[in-house]
């Protein structure tokens, strides 16, 4: 602890010991020289108060203090400290009084409750601050989560490009828009919205100015339509959600402002961008309806608007939609229904006017469906035209036709040749020759019994696909007919290039020939049909007359010329074995299903011959 | 008292940096959870503060049982800090990035740089939400100091804080002070590659002040007891060796004399130099050169 200093002057000695009594105590964020001019100070003032008169406690809690301010804290500082001032305080300053040992017990016991009271507070100042900051370290953390999870959310629930709404928030708003428990009688409308022909944007300007149309389409729309919701469904799909519906002008007048303010031009980049669009709207009662309903609806009703050019809303209506589902139901039931063998054939007679001959007969297909009983062509050839299925159910019939018919016998001659209608897309389409031909040869039918009927619009194509299909196949054998003929292109220069057998001439004209005598229209479609006839023979064509219902009629036909006739007096669709029957017993009719009495038929001598057939046309080639 | 070993290296472990990235932002703090212990508190408690909750003061209170020098192991490493930033401070250096700043209580970087130049600028950066809140409050109304919450583990985006960015001149020498943090970076984080990026951020003429628990001499069982307590905080131990520290410095030139035990490292009295394997850390401060 160092020698004894008898001299005043000795203060630093005995502050260098008190310094060394501390070191390690604890942290000392100062130099040793730093803290030995403190504690001379210190005890300076210590000295003073032990010689003073009378004895000044409050230096002691004073140096206490300013120990503990300077961070000499801690319990082991606060020993050393009594230990070193009781030691050596009195004999290294050479202090001198009567009751120097009572005074100096009595300030020590002041440092000492001093100390003890600072490092208290210190320490009660300290918890306070380190709770403080956790409290605040966990209020920012909670914020910060907060502001995340709303950004998450925001992402999660909104269109990056346009900062609309996206699907799932619009999903999410519509759900609660239709939940049934906010009362029944709510309701609620929704507009379908999709820019006309958008992708030409992109394509005429790129990608990025299409996108910045986007964004003020978007941002033109939710001001237009504010208050209620617009979501971005994808692509250049919007759809506006309006909630309280009172009734469909409220949406119709949300659809009209949508409009309004989309087909103002917007200039992007110099580019004067116009769009216009479409909107589906659907207003219903809540208690009526369910998100995904609605929103089928809308989707529906935008096509409607769609189909009709764009630029203009269409309003749901539901006996349409109705149907429209009815056709998209057996559509999508043609496969099954094929697979399942729901489809069978019917074949209509086409008889010679010359001899009362059955010639050949129209495969009809007909569709046993599970559900809506027997149906009709007409029912289901357009819808599996639309949609291509049209391609496997003419395949279907055709094979079906060619097996049937190889089966046929006639009492004498040639059996009766099957005449199947093709389709535009199965002529199109790569591999009708070979199909064909294949075909022909398992089942072993001969080329000249199978007739393929084709439109005129098949033929309305600059292709050179067609043609060359229908030369191959006329060069096989097969004959070729034009059905419809006269009501559609009746651009007659094709007859010139295709292999063609048969014209068959629509009903319509046959139709006309039963109204009065002085009806001007009827002696016009006579004078039609028999230049038509003229023209046919002048081609080395044969004419099929379709829709005969009448004696009058088939005589008048016969009178002109025409060579064959098909139609309900001449005998009505039947299954093949009916077919197969007559074939079998001349006298029974195979119009014994027909509403009109047969035409004679005790003369009629079953000779295909007897059609004239063009000689320079390769259909008649081996005939 | 400044909580040293909490700094920088922390929270997250690696199967919770995916969730982080994943589920929150970088902006977003750990949540505060007061019941585990701090490794920034547990070294205010070493040092004799109460900037600490019952269990920082129980875990604490277990290291020291394990190894019982633990509080003079803190006391030395602040004295370290002290002496290399008044080295510094007399080197002309004016600008500090202290990371691992932990609780900052007494005898903080900027308090004694700016003791020395008042014009001097420090930027406090620690993974602890609540050692990050208290830097702040101390720190209000001090233009040339600030804090801001980052891992050590990603220096690249310490270097890019805009707050670090604003104090700090990165065209003029920066003294970079990773003082008792890196041994809570495991070697799995690449702490070699930590300090390169830190390197090659710095301007010829700064330095680097390092320190961290070492294991040299010390006996297997006791350094394994130590490691056990650090394992109920968020960062456990990672101890080396003075040859590891050593190659710490790569790159920069080792300012005399060297790596060694702290107290040793340019001691005020011989005196204070004795026994200084006792302490636990080793250190040293490199400048880069050029």
């Amino acid at each position: 602890m160092g020698e004894p200093a008898n001299a005043p002057s000795c203060v630093g000695a005995f502050a260098r010991a008190w310094a060394k009594a501390l070191s390690g105590t604890s942290y000392l964020p100062m130099t040793h020289a730093q803290l030995e001019t403190l504690l001379q100070r210190l005890t300076d003032l210590l000295a003073e108060a032990l010689r003073a008169e009378p004895l000044d406690l409050r230096v002691g809690h004073r140096v206490a203090d300013e120990l503990v301010a300077a961070h000499i804290a801690s319990a082991e500082a606060l020993g050393r400290t009594v230990e070193v001032i009781q030691l050596r305080l009195i004999r290294d300053l050479d202090l001198v009084a009567d009751d120097i040992e009572d005074r100096m017990a009595r300030l020590l016991a002041t440092v000492a409750t001093g100390y003890a009271r600072a490092l208290r507070d210190r320490t009660l100042d300290e918890q306070e601050s380190i709770r403080r900051a956790a409290l605040t370290a966990r209020a920012e953390a909670e914020q910060a989560l907060r502001a995340s999870e709303a950004r998450f959310r925001h992402q999660a629930t909104h269109d990056p490009l346009t900062d609309l709404p996206n699907r799932t928030l619009f999903a999410e708003r519509l759900a609660a828009a239709v939940d049934a428990s906010t009362g029944s009688s709510r309701r609620v409308g929704l507009c379908f919205l999709d820019l006309d022909r958008f992708k030409r944007v992109n394509d005429s300007y790129g990608h990025q100015i299409g996108d910045r149309a986007l964004v003020a389409a978007a941002r033109r729309l939710r001001r237009a339509v504010e208050p209620h919701l617009v979501a971005r469904l994808g692509g250049d799909a919007f759809v506006v959600l309006v909630e309280r519906s009172t009734g469909t002008g409220d949406v119709l007048a949300v659809a009209e402002a949508a409009l309004a303010t989309l087909s103002e031009p917007v200039v992007v980049d110099g580019h004067d961008v116009t769009v216009t669009a479409s909107v589906g709207i659907v207003e219903r009662r809540v208690a009526d309806t369910s998100p995904d309903d609605l929103l089928r609806a809308a989707g529906s009703t935008l096509q409607w608007a769609k189909t009709a050019g764009g630029a203009r809303w269409a309003l749901y209506d539901a006996e349409r939609d109705g149907q429209e589902r009815a056709r998209q139901a057996l559509s999508a039931a043609i496969p099954v229904g094929l697979e399942r063998g729901e489809f069978y054939l019917d074949y209509q007679p086409l008889t010679s006017l010359h001899d009362g001959s059955l010639l050949g007969v129209e495969a009809l297909v007909r569709w046993r469906h599970p559900q809506l009983g027997v149906l009709r062509p007409d029912s289901f050839i357009g819808l599996a035209e639309e949609t291509g299925l049209i391609v496997p159910l003419g395949g279907w019939v055709l094979a079906e036709a060619c097996r049937e018919a190889v089966g046929w016998t006639a009492a004498a001659g040639e059996p009766p040749y099957v005449s199947v209608n093709l389709a535009v897309r199965q002529v199109r389409r790569p591999g009708l020759v070979q199909e064909v031909r294949a075909l022909l040869r398992r089942t072993g039918l001969p080329p000249n019994r199978l007739q393929l009927e084709i439109t005129e619009s098949t033929m309305m194509t600059t292709a050179e696909e067609p043609v060359r299909a229908l030369r191959a196949l006329a060069d096989l054998g097969v004959r070729i007919a034009i059905d419809d003929f006269g009501t559609g292109y009746s651009n007659l220069a094709y007859l010139r290039d295709l292999p063609v057998t048969d014209l068959k001439v629509a009903g319509e004209f046959v139709r006309g020939l039963r109204a009065p005598d002085d009806d001007p229209g009827s002696r016009t479609g006579e004078r039609i049909l028999a230049s038509l006839v003229s023209l046919a023979h002048a081609l080395d064509l044969s004419v099929t007359a379709e829709g005969v219902e009448t004696a009058e009629q088939a005589d008048w036909l016969r009178a002109i010329g025409c060579d064959a006739g098909q139609g309900w007096h001449l005998g009505r669709p039947a299954p093949a074995d009916q077919v197969l029957a007559y074939l079998a017993s001349p006298q029974s009719g195979l119009n014994q299903s027909g509403p009109d009495g047969m035409p004679s038929h005790e003369d009629r001598r079953r000779k295909p011959g007897n059609v004239p057939t063009s000689g320079g046309s390769p259909a008649s080639a081996g005939s | 008292m400044r909580g040293r070993i909490p700094a920088g290296a922390v929270t997250p472990r690696i199967a919770c940096e995916g969730v982080r990235a994943l589920q929150r932002p970088d902006w977003a703090p750990e949540t505060i959870d007061v019941e585990r212990p701090s490794v920034a508190r547990m070294y205010d408690y070493y040092l004799g503060g109460s900037h600490n909750f019952a269990a920082d003061r129980a875990a604490a209170r277990a290291m020291v049982a394990a190894v019982p020098e633990a509080p003079l192991m803190a006391q030395a490493n602040r004295a370290f800090l002290r002496r290399a930033v008044q080295f510094l401070t007399a080197a002309g250096v004016r600008q500090f990035l202290d990371i691992g700043s932990g609780i900052p209580t007494v005898g903080n970087v900027h308090e004694i740089a700016q003791r020395h130049a008042p014009d001097s600028r420090v930027v406090y950066v620690d993974v602890d939400p609540v050692a990050v809140a208290h830097s702040r409050e101390i720190l209000a109304g001090n233009d040339g100091a600030t804090v801001v919450q980052e891992d050590l583990r990603h220096p690249e985006r310490i270097l890019a804080h805009p707050d670090v960015r604003a104090l700090l001149d990165f065209s003029q020498p920066v003294a970079v002070l990773v003082v008792a943090v890196l041994h809570f970076v495991a070697d799995d984080d690449r702490p070699a590659e930590v300090l390169r990026t830190l390197r090659a951020a710095l301007a010829p003429g700064s330095y680097l002040v390092l320190s961290q628990a070492s294991d040299d001499g010390r006996d297997e069982a006791q350094r394994a007891e130590a490691e056990e307590v650090y394992k109920r905080t968020d960062n456990p131990l990672w101890v080396r060796s003075r040859a590891e520290l050593t190659a710490f410095f790569d790159g920069f030139e080792l300012v005399e004399p060297g790596v060694l035990w702290v107290p040793q490292w340019r001691p005020e009295t011989p005196e204070s130099a004795e026994d200084a394997e006792r302490a636990v850390f080793q250190g040293g401060v490199g400048r880069l050169g050029g």
